[in-house]
C-alpha cells in the first residue's frame, strides 16, 4: 500500500502546477528576463509567466508577449506596427471596456512610460468582477517588432493591492528583453 | 422482485414532476412556492444589475419607455405585475424580461430600432414571457427533466453531472421554441390591440440577422440569452401572412421615437468603436447625424472611427470629418487633437504641434495631457515621431 502512496506521491510532485520561484527568471520564448520576489508561487501550465503569493483571485503578477496579429478577445481592434503608445494603450483598455466579464470599468490613468529604454504605456484601472469583488490592475504595455509586451498586476483592491505594489514596481524595474532586435 | 424495481423507479420519476402547465398572471393567481424563491433569485440579480455600472442613466427616456409598455398591457395585468423598463450599457442587442416584470433591454437593441412599434414588438415579446411564467415553465421542466434524468442515472449507478444542471438563471431565461413563439403571437396581439403598425414587427429582426451575418457574430449576449433573431422575423412573418394579412396599418412615430433615443445612437456607436466594430458603429453616427445633423461630436466619432480603421485613405477622411466638427463648433477639443495626432503620425511636426496646442488650450485638464505634451516637446525638439 505504502509503495502506491509513494508513486502517486512522486507523480504529484513531478506534475506540480504551482512551483516556489525567487530570483533571476529568464523566458527565453518570450525574450524577457525579470527579478522574482521570494516566496511567491509560479503557474507551471500557461503561456505568460504568472506568479501570485496568496491565490490569483487576490493578487497576481503577469508577464509575457503576444503576437501582434492575434485577435483579441473583445474588440475587432487589433495592435499594429508603428502604433503609438498612447493607440496601444487606447487598443488595449476598449478590449477590458468591451469585455462583458468586467463590470464597474474605470480608467484611472493612462500615461506614457518607458520601460528598460522602450516607449510604452502604463494604464491603471478598477474594476469589479462579477461576484462584485473590486480589483484595481496596473498593465505597462510596448511594442517591439511584431510583439506586444505586457507587465500586469492584479490584485483586490482592499488590502491586497497596497501590499504588493512595491514588488511589482521591482519586478518592472527588473523587466529586460533578452534579444533587442 | 424486478417488477418491484421497475415501480419504485416509475414512482421516483413521476414524483419528482412538477406541472409545467401554469396559467398567465393576467389572472387571479398567487405565486407558488418555487415562483417565490425564483422571484427572490431575479429580484437578487435586478440588485446587482443596479449595481453593477451597466445601467444607461436616462430618466427621461426611462419614462417614455415605460409609458409605451404601459399601453400595452390591460389594467388587470398591470395590477398584477409592475413592469418597468430599465436600458443597460451594451453594444450587441438584445432584451429579456424577468418574472417579476424588469424588462432590460440593451442600448445595442435600442439603437438599431426605427420607431415605437418596432419597440412594441420587443416589449410585448418580452411582456408574454413574464405574464405567461415563462421562466417558471422553463424551471420546472429543467426541474423534471434533471429528476429523471437523475432516476436514469441512478438506475445505471451514478449521479454524476446532475448538481448543477439548474445553476444559472440563464439557463432559466432561455426558453425553448414553443414559449418564444407563444412570446412571438401573443406579443404581437398586444402590439396590434395598442393600436402599432404589425408591419413593422419583423424589420428590426430582419436588419439584425443582416448585421450579424456581416459581422459575423455568434457569440451569446452576456446574461446568457440568445436573441434567435432568424426565428422571430420567421413566426412575426408568419403571422403577417395569416392572422394578420389584413392589417396594413397602425401608429409607428418614428419621428418621436428617434428624438427620444437620439443620444443612445450616439452612446452606442462610440461602444462599437470601442469593440472594434467599424461598419457598425459608421452606421450609428450616420443614423444619428440624420436626426442631429450639426452636433459635432458626431463628426468627430466618425472622424475617430476612420483614423482608428486606419485602412487606406481613412486617415483622410478621418481629417474631413475632424475639419467638420471644427467648423461647426472651434472649440471642441477631440477633433483638434485627432487632427494633432494624424499630422503628428504623418510627419506634419508645424501643424500637429499647432492643433495639439489649442486642445490642451481647451482641454487643459485632459486627462491624456502627459501624452500630448509628450507629442509637442517632439514637434519642437525635431525627435522622429
Amino acid at each position: 500500500m505504502k509503495k502506491y502512496l509513494y508513486i502517486i506521491l512522486i507523480f504529484v510532485v513531478g506534475c506540480a502546477p504551482w512551483t516556489q520561484v525567487g530570483g533571476l527568471y529568464k523566458n527565453e520564448s518570450h525574450n524577457f528576463s525579470v527579478e522574482l520576489p521570494q516566496g511567491w508561487m509560479k503557474w507551471n501550465q500557461g503561456e505568460h509567466l504568472l506568479i501570485t503569493r496568496d491565490g490569483v483571485s487576490l493578487q497576481y503578477i503577469q508577464v509575457g508577449r503576444t503576437k501582434l496579429e492575434d485577435p483579441l478577445k473583445h474588440t475587432k481592434k487589433k495592435f499594429s506596427r508603428g502604433m503609438l503608445p498612447q493607440e496601444a494603450a487606447e487598443v488595449y483598455l476598449d478590449n477590458l471596456a468591451s469585455n462583458s466579464n468586467i463590470l464597474n470599468f474605470e480608467v484611472i490613468e493612462n500615461v506614457p512610460v518607458a520601460i528598460n529604454g522602450i516607449s510604452g504605456f502604463k494604464a491603471v484601472y478598477t474594476y469589479k468582477d462579477k461576484d462584485g469583488l473590486k480589483l484595481k490592475s496596473i498593465y505597462y504595455g510596448f511594442i517591439v517588432g511584431d510583439w506586444i509586451y505586457g507587465i500586469c498586476y492584479n490584485a483586490a483592491q482592499r488590502y491586497y493591492f497596497d501590499k504588493d505594489i512595491n514588488i511589482f514596481d521591482k519586478v518592472v524595474e527588473s523587466f529586460k528583453l533578452i534579444k533587442t532586435t | 422482485m424486478r417488477y418491484i424495481g421497475l415501480v419504485l423507479l416509475f414512482c421516483f420519476v413521476f414524483a419528482g414532476c412538477v406541472t409545467t402547465s401554469l396559467p398567465p398572471v393576467t389572472q387571479d393567481s398567487r405565486l407558488e412556492d418555487d415562483e417565490t424563491r425564483l422571484w427572490l433569485r431575479f429580484e437578487e440579480t435586478e440588485k446587482w444589475i443596479q449595481k453593477s455600472g451597466l445601467i444607461y442613466d436616462d430618466e427621461g427616456l426611462e419614462i417614455y419607455l415605460n409609458d409605451i409598455s404601459q399601453k400595452l398591457q390591460p389594467p388587470d395585468t398591470l395590477k398584477n405585475i409592475s413592469f418597468r423598463i430599465k436600458i443597460i450599457k451594451y453594444h450587441l442587442p438584445n432584451a429579456f424580461s424577468f418574472p417579476t416584470g424588469l424588462i432590460i433591454i440593451d442600448t445595442g437593441a435600442l439603437s438599431r430600432l426605427e420607431n415605437e412599434a418596432q419597440l412594441a414588438t420587443i416589449l410585448g415579446h418580452e411582456m408574454i414571457h413574464t405574464t405567461h411564467r415563462h421562466a417558471l415553465k422553463k424551471f420546472r421542466d429543467t426541474k423534471n427533466k434533471s429528476a429523471f434524468l437523475a432516476t436514469i442515472t441512478y438506475g445505471t449507478g451514478g449521479l454524476g453531472g446532475i448538481i448543477g444542471a439548474l445553476g444559472a438563471l440563464a439557463t432559466v431565461m432561455s426558453y425553448s421554441r414553443e414559449l418564444e413563439t407563444e412570446a412571438d403571437t401573443e406579443g404581437l396581439k398586444l402590439m396590434v390591440g395598442a393600436g402599432y403598425d404589425p408591419r413593422e414587427a419583423t424589420k428590426f429582426y430582419l436588419h439584425m440577422r443582416k448585421e450579424y451575418e456581416e459581422e459575423k457574430i455568434k457569440e451569446e449576449h452576456f446574461l446568457g440569452t440568445h436573441p434567435r433573431f432568424q426565428e422571430r422575423a420567421e413566426n412575426y412573418e408568419n403571422l403577417l401572412k395569416t392572422k394578420y394579412k389584413d392589417n396594413q396599418s397602425g401608429i409607428q412615430n418614428s419621428e418621436i421615437f428617434k428624438e427620444k433615443i437620439h443620444r443612445v445612437i450616439l452612446d452606442n456607436a462610440s461602444l462599437d468603436l470601442k469593440a472594434g466594430r467599424f461598419k457598425i458603429a459608421e452606421r450609428g453616427v450616420d443614423k444619428y447625424l440624420s436626426i442631429k445633423s450639426t452636433d459635432p461630436k458626431a463628426y468627430c466619432l466618425l472622424g475617430e472611427i476612420y483614423r482608428q480603421k486606419a485602412e487606406k485613405g481613412d486617415l483622410e477622411k478621418a481629417k474631413e470629418h475632424y475639419q467638420k466638427a471644427i467648423s461647426i463648433d472651434p472649440s471642441y477639443p477631440d477633433a483638434h487633437k485627432g487632427m494633432g495626432l494624424i499630422y503628428f503620425k504623418q510627419g506634419e511636426k508645424e501643424l500637429a504641434k499647432k492643433s495639439l496646442e489649442l486642445y490642451l488650450s481647451i482641454s487643459p485638464q485632459a486627462m491624456d495631457r502627459i501624452y500630448i505634451e509628450e507629442y509637442i516637446k517632439q514637434c519642437q525638439g525635431g525627435k522622429k515621431p
